[in-house]
């Protein structure tokens, strides 16, 4: 169980970018964060594993606040929180494999793995992952050379790599075409209906949040201004999100 | 550019254009553009002085042109009409165009007439001394006295089977007396020269007479008919010091045996190495101090405190003014300070590499993904894993490229850093520029151009295997 206590950011130029967020994360449940451009979704994300400090406010996951974690203890910590981007974040020069065991970065030894040197388990393990999301054949690749889609599931064998608990996904199908988008996020929903990692996703079309969302927290200018279920998000709930001028975006 | 001037206040035409004649710009700055009366003043102010700088009159009436449009530029500003800058912005153009093309002397037609000068170098060019053969001198002398004393030298004899030289007149006498020698047995048919020596012979030198050698063909028989020599003044430091003998000689070359490398050749290529030592020591040295310099010079490693960015402003500002002195320079200043040498060439090209490098290098450092650096921190790596994984991949590829291109510039600036002493091929060439020994600095033009095209494939591959 993940539970947000009144969390609260201010960039150090005064944006305030969360005001007194909370809500709960059940294990198990496949969150969406829904959220117009600039609404706090990435901030809120990044402040779950605190690549952005929080300013105020409590993260409480398995009872251990994450605010209050040590250096040494927040790195334990995010070994076990897996985390995808809308821009994939990959390091473009390295090789797919490259990329993949750098996930696992946080279990193994530093020495060895500075000089790129892995147990041959971790690398079997990455080779898992890879063909988990069908990309196995491209482990040799440069990242560069991979298609949006491609990367993406680089993206996510990279978070496998983790064993997480908790999956992270900061708008993971903002940059992909609708078809991928389907593919991607139905990755995620496998590992959260067969592995039964919990999953916060932030998102912004409708569609999307109805057919893969168990719970969805919507939010309007860094405050939680709607939390239930996907079927609740009525069209006027829809427009207190999006802004009265807003229109239902369909894809298919 | 585009002028302010406030619409309630209205200017009068009249007083704008008499404003403009007393001194161009100010019509235009009392109708309310500062700008415009400034940038007229100014142009005009040294336009004036390049003119009467360089003195010629004529062009006088280009500025005169150019405040007339001035005045009138004046009337219209005053109306709210701005006219276009093309007239007098050509005109002052054209003014500084003739200067320039005065001041740096441009001689189109001497490039035709003066064509032949150019022809002795570049034949030697294209014939570099890269092969010589061996010399084998014949040499014949005879002893004269300068002054005469009560017993002066013998006249020396006929020698059989020798070269012999023999004086005919006298053997003694003063300084620029002209004496008559013979001799034979000599190569026949061949060019004898005839050199003067103190008695000692560690002093030698062939006679000149009217400005040319003196020299003479040998018959069929290797005779050398009379020939008259002016005796000559006594080296600086026999001056004075009673008669002495000197020798005067006859001697003549010939190339014999197969021809192989010539010592030029051997000199160029000792000196080419040190040239590509040099470009490589330099460019190492720079790469090692450019990559903690390009930290400190990155915007992005650097914003966080006061401290932290002051020293990214100084490193920038030591960095500027580093690389704005050309390596020429920088190496005339540390040949005054560690003498003439490859090793002041090196510091020359080594500090201007790490000012070029350090500013590229920290241009690659503020350039990189955040991304990446942020997903591997996600993972719970650490701090030295996350450098490994994320931030050295984005930045050796830039890196590589800027040193190659590096190494490429100080490849060619190695090669002619010897001008001004740094060492290097660049010395020798110099030098036999000087002494007009075209066909040796031909093998060394041929040396660096064959050089540095190789260096350049190298380093075009080396390129393509980064990219
Ligand atoms: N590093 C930052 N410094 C200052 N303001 C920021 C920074 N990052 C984001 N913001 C601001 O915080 C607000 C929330 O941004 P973000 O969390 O990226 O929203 P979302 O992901 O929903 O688009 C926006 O107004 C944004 O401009
Ligand atoms: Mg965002």
């Amino acid at each position: 169980m993940l539970k947000i206590k009144s969390l609260t950011k201010i960039y150090e130029d005064g944006t305030v970018a969360l005001k007194d967020v909370s809500f709960e994360v059940p294990d198990g449940e496949f969150m969406i964060i829904l959220g117009l451009s600039g609404a706090g979704k990435s901030t809120l994300l990044r402040c779950i594993n605190r690549l952005i400090e929080p300013t105020k406010g409590n993260i409480i996951w398995d009872e251990k606040d994450i605010t209050k974690a040590s250096d040494e203890e927040l790195r334990k910590i995010r070994r076990n929180i897996g985390m995808i981007f809308q821009e994939f974040n990959l390091v473009e020069r390295s090789s797919v494999i490259t990329n993949v065991l750098s996930g696992r970065l946080g279990y193994v030894k530093t020495l060895s793995s500075v000089f790129h040197r892995f147990p041959k388990k971790e690398r079997e393990r990455a080779f898992q992952n890879l063909n988990r999301v069908g990309i196995a054949d491209l482990a040799h690749k440069r990242a560069d050379e991979l298609s949006g889609g491609q990367r993406q599931r680089v993206g996510i064998a990279r978070a496998l790599m983790q064993e997480p608990h908790l999956m992270l996904a900061d708008e993971p199908v903002a940059s992909l075409d609708p078809v991928l988008a389907h593919t991607i996020l139905r990755y995620l929903e496998q590992l959260n209906q067969e592995d039964g990692i919990t999953v916060i996703c932030s998102l912004h079309f409708l569609d999307l949040v109805r057919r893969y969302g168990t719970q969805v927290v919507g939010l309007k200018d860094g405050r939680v201004v709607f939390q239930g279920l996907p079927e609740e998000i009525t069209d006027q709930r829809f427009k207190e999100i999006y802004g009265e001028e807003a229109e239902r975006i369909t894809v298919t | 550019m585009e002028s302010k001037r406030s619409p309630d206040i209205k200017k009068s035409p009249i007083i704008s254009s008499i404003l403009s004649m007393i001194i161009p710009g100010l019509g235009q700055f009392y109708s309310g553009s500062l700008m415009r009366g400034v940038v007229f003043f100014i142009t005009v102010l040294i336009t004036v002085l390049m003119v009467r700088w360089w003195g010629n009159d004529l062009l006088y009436t280009g500025i005169a042109i150019t405040w007339l449009w001035n005045i009138w530029d004046s009337y219209n500003f005053a109306k709210d009409r701005r006219l276009s800058y093309t007239v007098p912005f050509l005109i002052i153009a054209l003014i500084l165009y003739i200067i320039g093309w005065g001041v740096t002397e441009i001689n189109i037609p001497r490039l035709l007439t003066d064509i032949a000068d150019i022809k002795p170098l570049v034949t030697n060019l294209i014939k570099p001394a890269v092969l010589e053969r061996d010399k084998e001198i014949l040499k014949a002398e005879v002893l004269f006295e300068l002054p005469c004393s009560e017993s002066p030298p013998g006249k020396g004899e006929p020698i059989e089977d020798k070269p012999y030289l023999i004086l005919i007149d006298k053997t003694c006498g003063e300084p620029g007396d002209m004496f008559t020698i013979e001799g034979g047995n000599f190569w026949p048919n061949s060019k004898v020269y005839i050199w003067w020596s103190n008695y000692a012979g560690e002093m030698a030198y062939r006679i000149r007479y009217k400005g040319d050698y003196l020299s003479f063909e040998t018959d069929g028989e290797g005779r050398i008919a009379p020939i008259t020599v002016p005796a000559q003044e006594p080296f600086a430091e026999a001056k004075g010091k009673g008669p002495q003998l000197w020798r005067v000689q006859a001697r003549m070359t010939r190339e014999v045996g197969s021809p192989h490398l010539s010592h030029t050749f051997f000199l160029v290529v000792e000196k080419m190495i040190e040239t590509v030592f040099l470009a490589l020591m330099a460019t190492t040295l720079a790469i090692f101090l450019a990559i903690p310099v390009s930290f400190l010079a990155a915007r992005n490693l650097m914003g966080g405190n006061p401290i932290t960015i002051s020293i990214y402003y100084i490193i920038r500002t030591v960095l500027n003014s580093l690389r704005s002195i050309e390596p020429l320079i920088m190496a005339i200043i540390f040949v005054v300070w560690v003498g003439l040498g490859p090793f002041a060439g090196v510091l020359a090209l080594a500090v201007h590499s790490i000012a070029a490098l350090g500013k590229l290098y920290s241009e690659a450092v503020e350039s990189i993904d955040p991304g990446p650096i942020e997903a591997v921190t996600a993972t719970g790596a650490n701090h030295l894993q996350t450098i490994v994984y994320a931030v050295i991949p984005q930045i050796i590829p830039p890196y590589l490229a800027f040193t190659i291109y590096r190494w490429d510039i100080n490849v060619r600036m190695s090669t002619i850093i010897g001008f001004v002493g740094g060492g290097g091929i660049g010395y020798l060439l110099q030098q036999w520029i000087r002494l007009l020994m075209y066909k040796d600095a031909g093998v060394a033009v041929w040396a660096i151009a064959i050089v540095v095209a190789i260096m350049d494939y190298a380093s075009a591959k080396a390129r393509e295997k980064i990219v």
